[in-house]
C-alpha cells in the first residue's frame, strides 16, 4: 500500500529544486528520474548531484575598474550570504535576476557567465531593500550601476541589440538633467514612448483622459513655466569636463 | 534675497512638485504653515539627478549639492526641507558620501570651483530633511492634533511609505540616529494620520517597492508590485492609500487606469499624499488640497465617508 502512494507522487523536473538553478548548466546535473534502490524510490531530488566546475584564467584587472567608481567602490567587502538576493523585489518576478551571482562574477572578472546574463542586469528597481540589509554595507543596489557600465564597457554589441530600450531612456534622461538642469515630466513621458515606438498608446483613451485632466486643471501648462536654473552653463560645463577627464570606467566618452 | 527668519525653513520643491504634483507641494505647504513653518522655496533650484545620474560619479553627488549650496548663500540656512522621497535620497546619498571620503569630497569642491558660482567651498554641515520627519521632530504630533479642527474618524487609511524614506539605513543613519524613523518598520506617518482621526490599517506592504524607477522601460514589473500593494490594502479595508513620495504616485495614480485594465477591480483604490489628508483635517477645503488632481479618483471615495 505504501509502495503505491509512492509511486503516485508526482516527479519534479530535472534540478528543479536547486535555488538559483540558472546559474547550473543544465549537462552538470545528474539526475535519475525513476530509481528505485532495494525496492525504496529514491526518485527526484534524492539523487541529484551536481558536478564539479573549474573556472580559471579570470581577468583581475577588471576588479580594480569596478573599485574605482563611485558605485562600485566597496565590492572588495562582499562575502557572498546573498541576503541582497533574499530581500531583492525584482527576484521573485525574474528568477534569473540574482544580485549576489552578479557580484561574485564581476569579484572574479568572469566575462563568460556575465555575458548570459546582459537582458536581465538592468531590471534593479533602485528599492535599497538590499543596501538595508547588506551585512557588510556593500551597497548592492549601486553595484548594479556598476554592473550596467561594466557590460556597456565590455559588450556594446550586446547593449544595442538587447537594452537598446533602456540606453535610449537613459540618454533621454542625460540630454534633460544635465542639459537643462531640470527634468520636464511630459517631454519625458511622451519622447519615452517615441524612442520606444509606442506613440499609438498616447491616443488610447487611458493617456488622452490624464492629459485632458492635466490642460483642464492647468497642470500641463506650468511645465512650460518651469525654465531652467540661471548660470546652469557653467554647471554643465564643469561636470561635463570632470565626466570626460575621468579615468574610470564612469568616463563618458569611453 | 534675505535670509530666513525663525519659523521659515529652506525647502527644496523638485521638479515633480512644481508640475504635475502640484497637489503635493500645495498641502504641504498649507500644513506647514499651519503648523507655524513657513517653506521659502529655494531660487535656481536644479534637478537632484532622480537616481539616473548614480553611474556618473561625482557628478551624482555634486547636483544635490548644487542646491545646499543655494540654499546656505541665498537663504542663509543650513538644512533643507524637502516633499521627494527620491530628492531626499540623493541628497542623504550624497551627503553622507562626501561626509565619509575626503577624496570624494576634494573632487565635488573642484566641480564648483571649475563651475565659479559660488566663491566658497562645499562643507557638508547641512542635513536634507524630508518632510514628514521635518515635521515629526521640529513640530511633534501634539501640534498636529491641536490643529486638527474636522478629524477625519472612521477613513480607513493604508500607509505607504515606499523605499526611499526610510532605506537604506547608511545613507538616512534610522539605525545611528533615534529620532529618524526606523528603516524596517516605519511609525511616523501612522501616528501623523491617527492624530488627524484617521484609522490605520495594517497590509504588510508599507515599505514595498513600486517599481517607479523602471515605468518607461519596464511597465510589467511596475504594473505588478503595484497591483499587489493596491489589492493587498483593498482586502484589508482601506478607503484611501496615502504616499510621501511622488514617483510612487507616477506608478499607483497615474497608472492605475492602466493596472486594473490589466489586473481586475481588486487593484483599484484611491490614491492621495498624507499632506492632503492632514489639510483636509486641519480645516482647508478640498480644493484648496487638490483632491481632484488625482486620477484614482479619492473625491468619491471621500465623499462616501462625509467628508
Amino acid at each position: 500500500m505504501a509502495l503505491k502512494k509512492q509511486e503516485q507522487r508526482p516527479v519534479a523536473e530535472k534540478g528543479e529544486h536547486i535555488i538559483a538553478r540558472h546559474l547550473i548548466e543544465d549537462d552538470s546535473i545528474k539526475e535519475e528520474k525513476n530509481l528505485v534502490i532495494d525496492g525504496v524510490d529514491v526518485s527526484g531530488r534524492w539523487n541529484t548531484f551536481i558536478l564539479s566546475r573549474v573556472d580559471s584564467e579570470f581577468d583581475r584587472s577588471f576588479f580594480r575598474e569596478v573599485k574605482d567608481t563611485v558605485v562600485g567602490s566597496r565590492i572588495n567587502r562582499c562575502w557572498q550570504c546573498g541576503m541582497c538576493t533574499a530581500s531583492c523585489t525584482v527576484t521573485p518576478l525574474y528568477r534569473r535576476f540574482n544580485p549576489r551571482a552578479f557580484i561574485y562574477m564581476m569579484q572574479l572578472g568572469n566575462l563568460k557567465e556575465l555575458k548570459k546574463y546582459i537582458d536581465v542586469a538592468w531590471r534593479c528597481v533602485g528599492c535599497y531593500k538590499c543596501s538595508q540589509r547588506c551585512p557588510k554595507q556593500v551597497n548592492p543596489a549601486e553595484m548594479m550601476e556598476a554592473l550596467g557600465l561594466v557590460i556597456k564597457k565590455y559588450f556594446p554589441e550586446e547593449v544595442q541589440s538587447k537594452l537598446k530600450v533602456d540606453e535610449d531612456v537613459k540618454k533621454i534622461y542625460d540630454d534633460m538633467i544635465l542639459g537643462h538642469g531640470r527634468l520636464d515630466l511630459a517631454k519625458l513621458h511622451t519622447s519615452a514612448m517615441q524612442k520606444t515606438g509606442r506613440t499609438k498608446e498616447l491616443l488610447g483613451k487611458i493617456e488622452r483622459d490624464a492629459i485632458f485632466k492635466m490642460a483642464k486643471d492647468g497642470r500641463a501648462f506650468s511645465i512650460l513655466r518651469l525654465g531652467k536654473p540661471h548660470n546652469w552653463n557653467s554647471s554643465k560645463e564643469a561636470m561635463g569636463n570632470y565626466l570626460k577627464n575621468l579615468n574610470t570606467i564612469e568616463n563618458s566618452e569611453a | 534675497m534675505d535670509k530666513l527668519s525663525e519659523n521659515q525653513a529652506a525647502y527644496y520643491p523638485g521638479c515633480a512638485l512644481l508640475t504635475i504634483d502640484r497637489a503635493y507641494n500645495n498641502s504641504s505647504k498649507l500644513v506647514s504653515k499651519k503648523m507655524g513653518v513657513e517653506l521659502v522655496e529655494i531660487p535656481d533650484y536644479n534637478c537632484c539627478g532622480i537616481g539616473e545620474m548614480k553611474s556618473k560619479g561625482a557628478a551624482s553627488m555634486y547636483m544635490p549639492l548644487r542646491n545646499m549650496m543655494l540654499a546656505k548663500n541665498r537663504l542663509g540656512s543650513k538644512n533643507l526641507v524637502m516633499a521627494c522621497s527620491v530628492c531626499y535620497h540623493e541628497f542623504r546619498r550624497s551627503i553622507a558620501r562626501v561626509r565619509e571620503n575626503k577624496n570624494e569630497l576634494e573632487t565635488v569642491n573642484a566641480i564648483f570651483k571649475e563651475a565659479g558660482e559660488f566663491g566658497e567651498e562645499y562643507i557638508p554641515d547641512g542635513e536634507a530633511r524630508h518632510i514628514l520627519e521635518f515635521l515629526y521632530n521640529e513640530k511633534g504630533v501634539d501640534e498636529v492634533k491641536r490643529n486638527t479642527v474636522k478629524p477625519l474618524t472612521g477613513l480607513k487609511v493604508a500607509p505607504y511609505y515606499g523605499c526611499l524614506y526610510s532605506r537604506p539605513s547608511m545613507y538616512t543613519f534610522t539605525d545611528k540616529k533615534p529620532q529618524m524613523d526606523n528603516s524596517e518598520r516605519p511609525r511616523f506617518m501612522h501616528d501623523f494620520l491617527e492624530a488627524i482621526g484617521a484609522e490605520t490599517v495594517f497590509y504588510g506592504n508599507e515599505v514595498q517597492c513600486c517599481g517607479g524607477r523602471n515605468l518607461i522601460q519596464d511597465e510589467e514589473t511596475s504594473f505588478t508590485l503595484c497591483s499587489q500593494t493596491i489589492s493587498k490594502a483593498k482586502k484589508a479595508g482601506a478607503d484611501v492609500i496615502a504616499l510621501i513620495c511622488p514617483k510612487c504616485a507616477g506608478a499607483l495614480d497615474v497608472n492605475q487606469p492602466k493596472i486594473v485594465e490589466k489586473f481586475g477591480k481588486d487593484s483599484e483604490l484611491p490614491i492621495v499624499y498624507l499632506t492632503q489628508l492632514m489639510a483636509l483635517a486641519f480645516g482647508f477645503s478640498k480644493k484648496e488640497a487638490e483632491f481632484g488632481d488625482m486620477i484614482s479618483d479619492p473625491l468619491k471615495a471621500l465623499k462616501e465617508k462625509g467628508f
